[in-house]
């Protein structure tokens, strides 16, 4: 289908690529809207393919790039999906490079970049290990790789080299501290570079010069200059002491610390933001996939002749199961795409044709509640003792009183809000990918290794992401777009999947999991022993979620796992651990088992311990006891719930929340008011986006605690669409949320998210004392909540 | 068939079956991608837009069924994102990933229309949009902020 206008569709097209390219400029601050290279946007405007990797201003390093008129443009080596990250990594650059944040650009760096240079050894140092230590710099026994890294030093199947120019291109958690310290230090680089530079023209010692906002002042002359007059120069000047340069303490922080609106919001609130789903090119078809339902399935037959005549058809593919090695080992499935002239034929023409599939015969029958069944059985006999402290056994029996409980949590997919989707294409030299992407290093290899194009060859252009959540997780769209593209070469197809398929078929989950909490009470309601197995598919994330490192005082401790094989592919959701709500939630029952108040209790018990953060978390509940008004009398039909998230040491990330419950007679709950005090340690980046992934947080917890549900059905996700899960909208959402921050003297670590498990076993415990019903199996909407 | 539609003021002939939806005109046809797709079934909101004032979600509207009336997508709200409802919007730094958040605009947009002073319930039961990255403390901060500048 075509639009024409006075304009032609295309000339259309191009008008609003003019609107765009014309850099928004906003409160002051020229920003790229877009986040593709600036070259890339030229070639886009004139329909040329992009051809990045040339900078056209000087370059100071693979990082940094500065213009004469003194803009900065910044290269993001990670995809920005809603946390907030290429603010963070912007700020993080400019708290050493001292430029002016009013003339900051953004894009995101180039994977195929990082295919072709190595990293600068001066960038490929890491911060001393010791965690609590305010100096980043600082010796800490032999410096090495963070964890997050050295697991996947060479044993990534995809077989990723970390060790290129922008080798941590990814969006994971972990310490800040570890994540971030590259950028550090190539503000750093540049900025020194900039002033040595400026030296070398006015022939004065460089330990003379000063820079304020990208201003180079040599006050014994009186003399300035900016940051763009001498780029040119040094760009082509090496630094002659690389791995001298140091990033800056956190006292010394300036810009790192406040709160710094999103450098995408401008760009957001008019549309122009680009996403994956929002990529034009000239001669673009347009791709609509499903893969067999059950996963690790395939085509058995299709009719592609009984569409081929439909409006707008090109051609009907099939492509294979994507090799496991591409995907993190996780089964996905063959399947079928019809290419078209737009989305909506591709998908009408997909609909109506005939497929029939090949079902895997030993899960055709699998189901969530045969799954649940397992894993609860599991659990009887316990496949690895991971905690075992004093003696659980002895201790439980001489216990005055014994309270046991079992939780469920149900399958839950990370659905992004943005479908699976990707635009390739495949020449038999070269290959270009435009995809919203947390794994731009992997997905590069993906189109090498399934078009056969060296990866030197293979450009991947980075769109923003309409959220994540746990890319690995989100599957195959790359995979699935690069199969279907390489059928119809030289020109660009853009697949798309509909929501039902990217939330049956083309994602991973957050993975089933159940656990059984075993508690001997003294005689006055204090725990002598508790005991806590949990289990969960494998490959299921987080089995031990504030269990391994428990942070509540008991004499005698003991926790078990068991990991059960099930076919349906797990991995990390959103920083989802139902055990942390679980453990919550049994903390409340003994408090009232107990007849105690659960924040006084819970104080107790933390005061019984001398971990590393028991202070932080005495104080975090103590802060949101305050801030919450807790123990005040509440109107009828209304309670408080009271929840702490963390393990007993580590970095910090410590909070807590207490949520004001409603339920009605009738039954309807909701959380009508959140109260977060959290401990950021000193190393917040930006306040304002730890605030705003601990509101996410809220929603998260809420919806999943009152909504999702995935089962599975004859093998196959049958939860598909918004109509029946996640539905908890601005109705469920708490009209007032307080959030208070305190520093410890330690690194933060970048889970303001977990606020998702404080409130769901704070929303539980405020039912509870509402209606006298104990929720051990969400979602809530399977529950009658009806009371008095 | 060729459909006539009057896009942000501008007049697009569309050759098209009038059965397809108008968000997949809107995104291939025309090229205005700030609209966007999260259910196909009218229920994430993600893909609203105005007709003739009102919000509708375009996903399960066929183009044939707006022809010739006045539609509105988040790029046509303002030229350079100076809206009111926009102005507040950055102002309380209301996105996250941003992908729901035109859908948002838009229909923020069309209630504080209708109802200039909206309560905390009629935010609630119109503003019906999804949005998996949870920005909606901020939705309802903006929205208050925007019917204040329009007041003023
Ligand atoms: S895409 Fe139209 S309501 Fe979801
Ligand atoms: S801001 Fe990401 S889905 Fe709403």
């Amino acid at each position: 289908m075509t639009a024409k206008s006075e304009k032609t569709a295309s000339t259309a097209a191009m008008q609003r690529r003019e609107f765009l390219s014309a850099a928004a400029v906003v409160g002051g601050a020229a920003v790229f809207g877009f986040g593709i290279p600036l070259d890339a946007r030229a070639a886009v405007r004139t329909g040329q393919y992009w051809s990045p990797e040339i900078s056209t201003v000087p370059e100071i390093n693979a990082w940094i790039a500065i213009a004469p008129d003194d803009t900065v443009t910044y290269r993001i080596g990670v995809t920005e999906l809603g946390q907030g990250i290429l603010t963070a990594v912007a700020m993080i650059m400019n708290e050493e490079l001292q430029a002016d944040w009013k003339k900051i650009r953004w894009e995101y760096a180039s994977a195929n970049r990082d295919v072709k240079e190595k990293a600068p050894a001066w960038s490929l140092k890491t911060p001393g290990k010791e965690p609590y230590s305010t100096d980043p710099n600082a010796p800490g026994g032999s410096p090495s790789l963070p964890a997050v890294y050295r697991n996947r030093e060479g044993s990534d199947p995809r077989e990723v080299s970390w060790t290129g120019v922008y080798r941590r291109m990814m969006t994971n958690g972990g310490a800040f501290k570890s994540l971030t310290y590259y950028y550090h230090l190539a503000g750093a680089e540049a900025r020194e570079r900039l002033l040595l530079a400026a030296a070398a023209v006015w022939n004065v010692p460089v330990a003379q010069l000063s820079v304020k906002d990208g201003i180079i002042t040599h006050a014994a002359t009186g003399r300035t200059t900016s940051y763009g007059k001498v780029a040119a120069k040094a760009a082509q000047t090496p630094h002659p002491n690389p791995e001298g340069i140091k990033a800056k303490t956190p006292d010394q922080w300036k810009l790192l610390g406040t709160e710094q609106k999103y450098l995408h919001t401008p760009h957001v609130v008019t549309g122009e933001l680009m996403f994956g789903l929002d990529v034009r090119m000239p001669g673009m078809l347009y791709a609509a996939a499903k893969a067999c339902p059950v996963w690790g399935g395939d085509v058995k037959s299709y009719d592609a002749n009984a569409v081929k005549n439909m409006p707008g058809v090109h051609s009907v593919v099939q492509f294979p199961i994507p090799d496991r090695g591409l995907t993190r080992a996780q089964r996905f499935s063959g399947g079928v795409a019809v290419i078209a002239d737009s989305y909506w034929h591709a998908k009408s023409a997909l609909d109506a044709m005939p497929v029939e599939w090949l079902i895997p015969a030993d899960v055709a029958k699998a189901n969530s509640a045969d799954m649940m069944k397992a894993l609860l059985a599991s659990m009887d006999k316990p496949e690895k003792v991971a905690v075992n402290q004093g003696n659980f056994d002895t201790a439980i029996a001489r216990a005055a009183k014994v309270v046991e409980a079992t939780y469920t949590a149900p399958h839950r997919p990370r659905a992004r809000m943005e479908p699976g989707n990707a635009t390739v294409l495949v020449t038999d030299s070269r290959v270009d990918i435009w995809i919203g992407d947390q794994s731009p290093q992997e997905t590069l290899v993906s189109g090498s290794k399934l078009t056969g194009v060296p990866r030197e060859n293979v450009y991947l252009h980075l769109a923003t992401l309409g959220g994540g959540f746990g890319r690995n997780g989100n599957g195959p769209q790359a995979e699935h777009a690069i199969m279907i593209a390489k059928t119809v070469k030289g020109r660009p197809v853009h697949m798309i999947w509909s929501r039902e398929e990217d939330w049956n078929v083309g994602t991973t989950y957050g993975a089933q999991c159940a656990a059984k909490f075993k508690a001997g009470l003294d005689a006055d309601g204090w725990p002598i022993a508790i005991e806590a197995r949990t289990a969960m598919d494998t490959g299921g994330s987080g089995i031990s979620a504030g269990l391994d490192h428990f942070p509540y005082g008991v004499p005698n401790y003991r926790h078990t796992t068991n990991f059960v094989k099930f076919h349906v592919p797990v991995a990390v959701r959103r920083n989802t651990f139902p055990p942390q709500i679980f453990r919550e939630s049994f903390i409340d029952e003994l408090a009232h088992a107990a007849k105690k108040d659960p924040y006084q209790y819970r104080r107790e018990l933390l005061m019984r311990t001398n971990f590393p953060l028991r202070d932080a978390q005495v104080q975090a509940l103590d802060m949101v006891a305050k801030m919450s008004g807790w123990g005040s009398p509440l109107p009828q039909g209304q309670a408080r719930g009271i929840s702490l998230e963390g393990e007993h040491d580590g970095v910090s990330g410590v909070q807590a929340q207490v949520a004001l419950v409603s339920v009605t007679k009738q039954g309807s709950a909701r959380v009508l008011r959140s109260d977060i005090a959290m401990d950021t340690g000193f190393s917040a980046v930006n306040p304002l986006a730890v605030k705003k992934q601990l509101e996410g947080g809220v929603y998260w917890g809420i919806d999943d605690t009152f909504s999702v549900d995935f089962q599975v059905k004859d093998g196959r996700m049958v939860t598909s669409n918004y109509d029946t899960v996640l539905t908890a909208r601005m109705d469920k959402y708490p009209r007032e949320v307080n959030i208070q921050f305190f520093k410890s003297e330690r690194w933060g670590a970048s889970s303001p998210e977990a606020s998702m498990h404080t409130v769901a076993s704070a929303l539980l415990d405020g039912i509870y004392q509402i209606t006298g019903k104990r929720i051990r199996d969400e979602p809530l909407n399977n529950h009658d909540l009806s009371w008095g | 068939m060729a459909l006539n539609l009057v896009v942000n003021g501008q007049l697009y002939s569309v050759d098209t079956e009038p059965a397809t939806p108008l968000l997949w005109v809107l995104r291939d046809s025309i090229g205005l991608t700030g609209t966007k797709y999260g259910c196909g079934i009218s229920e994430c909101g993600a893909c609203t837009v105005h007709v003739n004032g009102q919000a509708k979600r375009s996903c399960v509207t066929p183009a044939g069924s707006v022809v010739g009336q006045d539609i509105l997508t988040i790029e046509g709200l303002s030229s350079d994102g100076t809206h009111p409802v926009q102005l507040a919007w950055k102002e309380v730094d209301a996105p996250h990933c941003g992908y729901c958040q035109s859908g948002m605009i838009m229909a923020a947009t069309a209630l504080l229309q209708k109802r200039p002073n909206p309560s905390d319930e009629q935010i609630e039961s119109e503003i019906t949009n999804a949005c998996r990255c949870g920005s909606y403390y901020r939705v309802r901060l903006a929205i208050k902020r925007a019917a204040e500048m329009m007041r003023a």
